[in-house]
């Protein structure tokens, strides 16, 4: 039952990794973006093509983390000047492409089989001490990117953030270069993303095509919706609510005597309802995003 | 003294309707100007345009020497000329102070955000003693901590004057500034920007009331139709012929009442 527990925690540590990227765009900036699954299979591919190429975990994390930044300069770019819904839909057709050149290009990322046997953060310690290093490991990230994103949002960048995402004339008009804030959050995001890509495909020791699948997407803007938009405590109540139900299903298949293809269905049946549910009382997110009183 | 703003031969046309034809005038440095005419005459295409908001077709915007008409509005806005618009909107979960705080943009790079640097720093306690201070002149003290939207349409200008000050400009442009402002407030607002005047603020306003273009500016520029048809001082406005054919078309009288 312990690591069971334990596995539940590390996912959804690895999961808020995500989620808090994501909310740098859309909670933050107000970015509408639907392929930030593109950024956590890029950090997921890095260490699984590193591993493919023989490179050791730590440099193929960081060039993960490099490629991502670059994709997410790129993205700014594309969209500059697209409506933000329209650039919505731009950024959904980016990670549809990824995944289907990660289906396709079978001698790098080994197809629809993807690749598997990869090597964990700790690879020497025996194997009830590895998930618990590596969920001690997590904890502290999650911890820390919770901490910076607090600080980032009170400072004069996030700031500038917050007023463009509310009202970009107003932020143009007082001198901010909404590409310059827009494209410098997105590479933010984009590197913690890719960090929890990386820290996946490190922990299952395997990374496939799926793991770029649009639903991921809305599975991680799920848990902002219903955490609160923009409040890193919502956003880190909103992740560990929504692992906790997608754990629970599990146990209900074997206490109902359920098939797998039910269970599936009721795993994002229950998501769905509680995401329907926030919606109806409470929009806001169960932990919303607060006026700041300046002291 | 060399002109502070110089626009000359500016013209703006959306398919056929040519909005703008031709304009030519100047501000000096200390002046405020006023811009008055009918609606639909180009005021508001004529400040979009010197800052930067609507691109123009032909002529030249020089801002002490420097050419506006291709920079970007948040160039403009470095180079010393702010603005606001007629219906400021503001953000709902951002207070009063923290919009201000936003409306500086010095040092909001991410690094030195995140690293709190030395210069960053500054800059944040440059920016609260300025904001404190506005909060004060503005007469916003009261709602320093409400959410900006939350504000009344009166109070909303009055914030987004105090945003475009922030970043102590030379040249203020204000898009109807007392429109659905009250009485009392209006007077105040005469008194704040005749102060900010003479600390050294020139002005441009785009106005419909009368009252307020004779009690604070020096010199009006009547538009009708895309074109300047009268350069005045407000005394003269209700005595000038082309203002009178503007605003009751031609042949009217001087009424018995006058405009003002």
């Amino acid at each position: 039952m312990f690591e069971f527990c334990l596995h539940v925690l590390t996912l959804a540590c690895i999961y808020g990794l995500i989620a808090l990227a994501l909310n740098l765009q859309a909670g933050y900036t107000g970015l509408l973006n639907f392929g930030h699954i593109a950024f956590v299979g890029i950090g997921a591919y890095a260490v699984g093509i590193g591993h493919l190429a023989g490179w050791p975990l730590l440099p193929s994390i960081l060039i993960g983390l490099g490629a991502a930044m670059v994709l997410a300069w790129l993205v700014a770019r594309l969209g500059r000047n697209l409506a933000s819904d329209y650039w919505g839909i731009a950024t959904l057709a980016v990670a549809e492409i990824l995944r289907i050149i990660a289906l396709n290009q079978d001698a790098w990322t080994g197809g629809a089989q993807g690749i598997s046997a990869l090597p964990s953060l700790f690879a020497t310690a025996s194997s009830s001490a590895q998930d618990l290093y590596f969920a001690l490991t997590l904890m502290v990230l999650v911890g820390l990117f919770a901490w910076l994103s607090l600080r980032l949002a009170a400072s004069r960048f996030g700031r500038a953030l917050r007023l463009l995402r509310e009202q970009p004339q107003l932020a143009s008009c007082l001198g901010y270069n909404l590409l310059t804030l827009k494209s410098r959050a997105l590479m933010v995001s984009a590197a913690l993303a890719a960090l929890g890509g990386s820290m996946l495909a490190s922990y299952t020791s395997y990374v496939s095509p799926d793991y770029l699948l649009a639903a991921q997407t809305f599975l991680v803007w799920s848990m902002l919706m219903i955490g609160g938009l923009g409040s890193v405590g919502g956003v880190l109540l909103g992740t560990l609510l929504v692992q906790c139900a997608y754990s629970f299903v599990p146990f209900a298949k074997d206490y109902l005597a359920i098939g797998s293809d039910v269970a599936g269905a009721l795993r994002l049946g229950l998501v769905g309802l509680i995401l329907l549910g926030c919606l109806l009382w409470r929009s806001g997110g169960l932990l919303p995003e607060r006026l700041r009183i300046m002291p | 003294m060399s002109p502070l703003l110089q626009v000359s031969g500016v013209a703006k046309a959306y398919g056929g309707n040519r909005v703008l034809e031709s304009i030519d005038f100047e501000i000096r440095p200390g002046e405020i100007v006023g811009v008055i005419g009918p609606n639909g005459s180009g005021k508001s295409t004529l400040l979009n345009a010197i800052s930067g908001f609507t691109p123009v077709d032909s002529g030249q915007i020089l801002l002490q020497g420097t050419p506006l008409q291709s920079a970007t509005p948040h160039d403009i806005v470095s180079h010393g000329l702010a603005r606001t618009f007629q219906l400021p909107a503001m953000p709902e979960k951002m207070t009063v102070m923290e919009v201000l705080l936003a409306a500086s943009t010095a040092e909001h790079g991410f690094w030195s955000s995140l690293l709190g640097t030395r210069a960053n720093r500054d800059a944040e306690r440059l920016g609260r003693e300025r904001a404190e201070q506005l909060l004060d002149e503005l007469l916003l003290r009261n709602v320093r901590d409400n959410a900006a939207a939350a504000l009344s349409g009166g109070q909303k200008k009055l914030l987004s004057v105090a945003c475009a000050l922030m970043g102590k400009p030379r040249l203020l442009m204000l898009d109807e500034p007392t429109a659905g402002v009250h009485p009392n407030l209006r007077r105040d607002m005469v008194q704040t920007l005749q102060r900010l005047n003479e600390q050294g603020l020139s002005l441009m306003i785009v106005e419909h009331d009368m009252h307020f273009i004779r009690d604070l500016c020096h010199r009006c520029i009547v538009l009708d139709r895309g074109h300047i048809v009268a350069t005045c001082t407000p005394a003269e406005l209700s005595s000038n012929e082309s203002v009178l054919e503007a605003y009751l078309g031609r042949g009217a009288q001087q009424p018995k009442v006058a405009i003002a």
